[in-house]
């Protein structure tokens, strides 16, 4: 009987070595056709007011938005609107982030306690944060604090249950280890468990940062004399759809802004994570 | 020659696990003694219990009977002076060489510049002098294994238990790293219990051997092994070294056959 061996054709044929990329496929590449699909999309719309097809008064118009936005900014009146809802957003992210994170690691320290209030938090976190609105402005007025009341309602959450699941999943063997070398469950906590929490918190901030900015803008909704919020609701009920439009595009910016901070803070704040992200598998 | 004074002694300890199955007795009324300045290797099949003494003796879990005596005196466990290292180097990521080293320092409240400087020292002699600022993830296994002994040898512990510490590693660096930490127990004139699966290991290291049975572990038959090598390799070639090996082999292969 002969030796039968798998035919060559079988085997996966050998590749050239450096795989083929689009030509587009670099940065500049990148950001052109992005660029250009944005100005298509705008040039249709403006056409299809242009020719009727779209209605001005339902949609509002590129060129009418741009006309608004920069009253606005000249104005100055945009500027401010940003800075407050900015500020709201931050102030609820931040407060809401660390109040939640804290709370879900100290539930580490003692078991009983996190049995005991588990089914709460997750009572809590499956209400609809949003209907609190009402009543958040009922308690803390139509200034700021309402805002922020708001969004660290939506922030503080995630961060709980976040860091307190990471807490929970900590390696037990580190924690072995520096028992076994006589720490205390002080220093077990602090060299142990926090520092293996703060990918999955840091984590939790790209979430966060957008729902920092509902509960700013859904506050301002209810009922607030400033603010992108205030800006797009009056003006949608003034049926005034250039200002909405302007409004929620400086939304838009504002959180893609806010994004990249939180990413360059993710990939600054944990350099021991870095040295094995550079690499991705090419498949 | 006069005896060594015993300096751990391990007796009748108890210990079982209740699991999904049932209980599982795991360690059952054993017992055994450790000299000062021993290096005792402890070999047996897998699972028989080995790692579970460890954690006793650390301190990490309760035996359910049995009693420890540290030169002769009652003792709850050794934590905090034992030197542990575990089945995985337990590097921690996010801290440097540096600061891994640093870890049992740290626990101990040592002032910050002292330990510093001492740690600095310890990473030299092991030459891993310029590594002090790289974080785990960018070391060889070798490399990790070494910072992980430095971590356990700077604390002075009084007994170091190692598990099966150069089990993951190349054979070519296990064997630099068995010359490593020989020389190093010889400079800190450290107590060693070492876990390991290679009798080869266990012969050209240790002064005794400890065979285990199977679940639920005994202490079967110890073996004093007089090969007095000035390094592992040279054990190795020792005419007496193949003796020893095949002797433990043999009380290996029986246990496995009773409890197949
Ligand atoms: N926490 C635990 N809960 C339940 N069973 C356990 C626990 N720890 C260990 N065991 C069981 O006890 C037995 C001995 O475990 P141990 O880790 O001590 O073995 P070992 O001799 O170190 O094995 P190996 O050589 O593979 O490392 C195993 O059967 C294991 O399943
Ligand atoms: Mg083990």
């Amino acid at each position: 009987m002969t030796l039968s061996l798998p035919g060559a054709d079988r085997l996966p044929k050998r590749k050239a070595r450096a795989p083929k990329r689009p030509a587009l496929d670099t940065a500049a590449g990148r950001s052109l056709l992005q660029a250009l699909a944005v100005i298509a999309f705008f040039a249709l719309w403006e056409t299809g007011v242009r020719a009727g097809w779209i209605s001005a008064f339902l949609v509002g118009s590129p060129l009418g938005i741009f006309a608004v936005a920069w009253k606005m900014i000249t104005g100055g009146e945009l500027l401010a609107d940003t800075w407050f809802t900015l500020f709201e957003a931050i102030l609820g992210f931040v407060i809401g982030t660390i109040i939640g994170s804290l709370l879900g690691l100290a539930l580490w320290y003692s078991v009983f306690v996190a049995r005991l209030v588990e089914p709460f938090i997750v009572a809590i976190n499956s209400v609809p944060k949003i209907a609190l609105a009402p009543i958040v402005v009922l308690w803390f007025g139509t200034g700021l604090i309402s805002k922020v009341a708001l969004s660290v309602s939506l922030t503080a959450i995630v961060a709980l249950i976040a860091a307190y699941q990471a807490a929970k999943d900590a390696d037990v063997d580190l924690q072995s280890l520096l028992i076994s070398m006589g720490a205390s469950k002080h220093q077990v906590f602090f060299k142990a468990v926090v520092p293996s929490t703060l990918p999955a918190i840091i984590a939790t901030f790209r979430i966060n940062i957008g729902f920092g900015l509902v509960g700013a803008v859904v506050g301002e909704f209810i009922s607030s004399q400033r603010g992108l919020g205030h800006l797009i609701y009056t003006a949608s009920s003034l049926y005034d759809l250039d200002t909405v439009w302007a409004g929620l595009f400086t939304l838009m910016i504002m959180g893609f802004a806010l994004y990249y901070v939180i990413d360059l803070i993710e990939r600054t704040s944990l350099p021991w994570k870095q040295a094995s992200t550079t690499h991705q598998v090419q498949v | 020659m006069i005896p060594a004074p015993i300096q751990l002694s391990v007796r009748n300890v108890r210990k079982s696990f209740h699991g999904k199955a049932g209980e599982v007795r795991v360690l059952d009324d054993l017992s055994f003694d450790i000299n000062a300045r021993d290096f005792v290797s402890i070999i047996g099949p897998s699972g028989c219990g080995k790692t579970t003494i460890f954690n006793i003796i650390a301190g990490l879990i309760e035996p359910d009977a049995g009693s420890m005596h540290y030169l002769g005196q009652e003792i709850e466990s050794l934590r905090g002076r034992v030197g542990y290292m575990m089945q995985k180097d337990l590097l921690f990521p996010w801290r440097t060489v540096l600061g891994n080293v640093l870890l049992g320092l740290e626990t101990r409240g040592v002032d910050r510049i002292e330990a510093e400087g001492k740690a600095r020292e310890y990473l030299k002699a092991f030459g891993l002098g310029g590594f002090e600022n790289a974080y785990p993830k960018m070391l060889s296994g070798g490399m990790r294994q070494r910072v992980a002994l430095i971590r356990t040898l700077i604390m002075d512990p009084d007994i170091l238990l190692l598990d099966e510490p150069f089990s993951a590693l190349d054979y070519q660096t296990r064997l630099y790293l068995e010359g490593v930490l020989k020389e190093a127990v010889e400079t800190y004139h450290k107590t060693v219990i070492l876990v390991t699966h290679d009798i080869d290991e266990a012969v050209a290291l240790s002064k005794r051997v400890v065979v285990l049975s199977g679940r639920p572990a005994r202490a079967k038959i110890v073996h004093d092994i007089d090969i007095a090598a000035a390094s592992p390799i040279a054990a190795r070639s020792d005419s007496r070294f193949s003796g020893y090996f095949h002797a433990l082999c043999a009380e290996l292969d029986i246990q496995t056959e009773k409890t197949t």
